[in-house]
């Protein structure tokens, strides 16, 4: 059994662990000045053209919901502002940073583990806009990346992957299970030190450390709590595929946290269906 | 079928479902083809979506299995398996199986 400091260490040293492009980072130190024009911003995003080619596709979605073109990134900041913009050019850096080769591995459907993953943010999306929170954008980063974890096993750590699935399978276990016995660490912890490297906000490293074990104590618990709940719905309803077959226990805390019951299930399945289908813009750009 | 934006209807696009108007009224009939123009005009009615022929694109429609209700009784019945004596997990079990059973249109 491998201690989990070790894996950590091993995942430290692979240089080739995919970094966010560096515009992420121009984006963010050009928000902090509140003097900093759209134009600015524009510029920056469009030095990657690849990159600001998937943020106008993006923005010109159903996902969006804006009525018109939007075919400037100038534009579409004016028009949805700096916080949307800068969340669509995460999102579509995200997946830039692990654009898979060949669809499957060990038996693991890539295609599936994204449609989860989208599935997961819009959910999160949908349970934010149900309960009134006003951090819908984060939600949805949050509930697209909780994964992302997985991803490194699977590309970095092949042969630790390979087995964790092989006794998911036997075991017809959760991942995480799988996980924990064979090597005592789990995709979140990977996930949540990727997340800490890539300097992702505090919320969005939460999500992802702690989306199977919520605590209200914890920074940022609502963001938690709602991917921990769009989690479970997306498994439920069988949106792609995680890597396991079976549905983690709901945390008394969350639901109640959340101010859920069972009679708003009906509606709020509505509105996480309707957002997914609007989200299948996303699957383009994977 | 696909759903579609009303904002995204194109030329030659045909409706697969009728559309009605707030009271019931059938604005537009089941086979009526579609234009860029058409689609305005059903924006400026308050529709926002309509239903199209063709191959269903979105996840949601890939990722429904076209299975019997009892078939999706005892694939969830699988998955939650683990959790079925939790009492809130019944529930939610109870009502998943209730929502996908409408959308399967069962």
């Amino acid at each position: 059994m491998t201690a989990d400091r070790n894996i950590l260490e091993t995942i430290g040293n692979i240089s080739t662990i995919p970094t966010l492009p560096t515009v992420i980072d121009r984006i963010t130190r050009l928000l902090q000045n509140p003097k900093t024009s759209a134009e600015e911003i524009g510029k920056a995003i469009t030095t990657d053209q690849a990159l600001a080619s998937k943020v106008l596709k993006l923005v010109n979605s159903a996902f969006y919901g804006f009525p018109g073109r939007i075919n400037t990134i100038t534009h579409a900041i004016v028009i949805l502002g700096f916080s949307t913009v800068k969340n669509i050019v995460l999102t579509a850096s995200i997946f830039d940073a692990f654009r898979t080769k060949g669809n499957s591995f060990a038996g693991f459907n890539l295609e599936q583990f994204w449609l989860h993953s989208i599935a997961c943010g819009a959910a999160s999306q949908a349970i934010a806009k149900f309960i009134g929170s006003s951090e819908k954008e984060e939600c949805f980063i949050a509930g697209l990346v909780h994964d992302v974890g997985k991803i490194i096993l699977c590309q970095y750590l092949p042969e630790q992957f390979k087995s964790i699935i092989h006794q998911t399978r036997q075991k017809q276990s959760l991942f995480y299970q799988s996980e924990k016995e064979l090597f005592d660490i789990t995709h979140q912890e990977i996930g949540g030190y990727l997340a800490e490297r890539w300097n992702l906000p505090p919320n969005l490293q939460n999500a992802i450390m702690y989306h199977h074990i919520p605590m209200p104590s914890r920074e940022n618990y609502l963001t938690t709590a709602i991917v921990h709940c769009a989690d479970i719905f997306v498994r439920a309803l069988d949106y792609g595929n995680g890597g396991d077959e079976k549905i983690p226990l709901m945390s008394d805390n969350v639901w109640k946290n959340l101010g859920l019951d069972t009679l708003s299930i009906p509606s709020l399945f509505e509105g996480i269906h309707d957002e997914i289908e609007k989200a299948t813009v996303f699957i383009q750009i994977t | 079928m696909k759903k579609l934006s009303v904002e995204n209807v194109l030329e030659g696009m045909i409706l697969a479902r009728e559309v009605c108007g707030t009271s019931g009224n059938i604005l537009l009939i089941k086979g009526t083809q579609l234009n860029p123009a058409l689609g305005r005009r059903l924006k400026n009615w308050g529709i926002p979506f309509v239903y199209i022929e063709g191959e269903e694109e979105s996840m949601t429609q890939e990722s429904a299995p076209s299975i019997s209700p009892e078939d999706l009784k005892k694939h969830l019945m699988t998955k939650f398996s683990d959790v079925i004596n939790n009492p809130l997990m019944k529930q939610i079990f109870a009502a998943v199986f209730q929502f996908r059973l409408q959308k399967m249109g069962k």
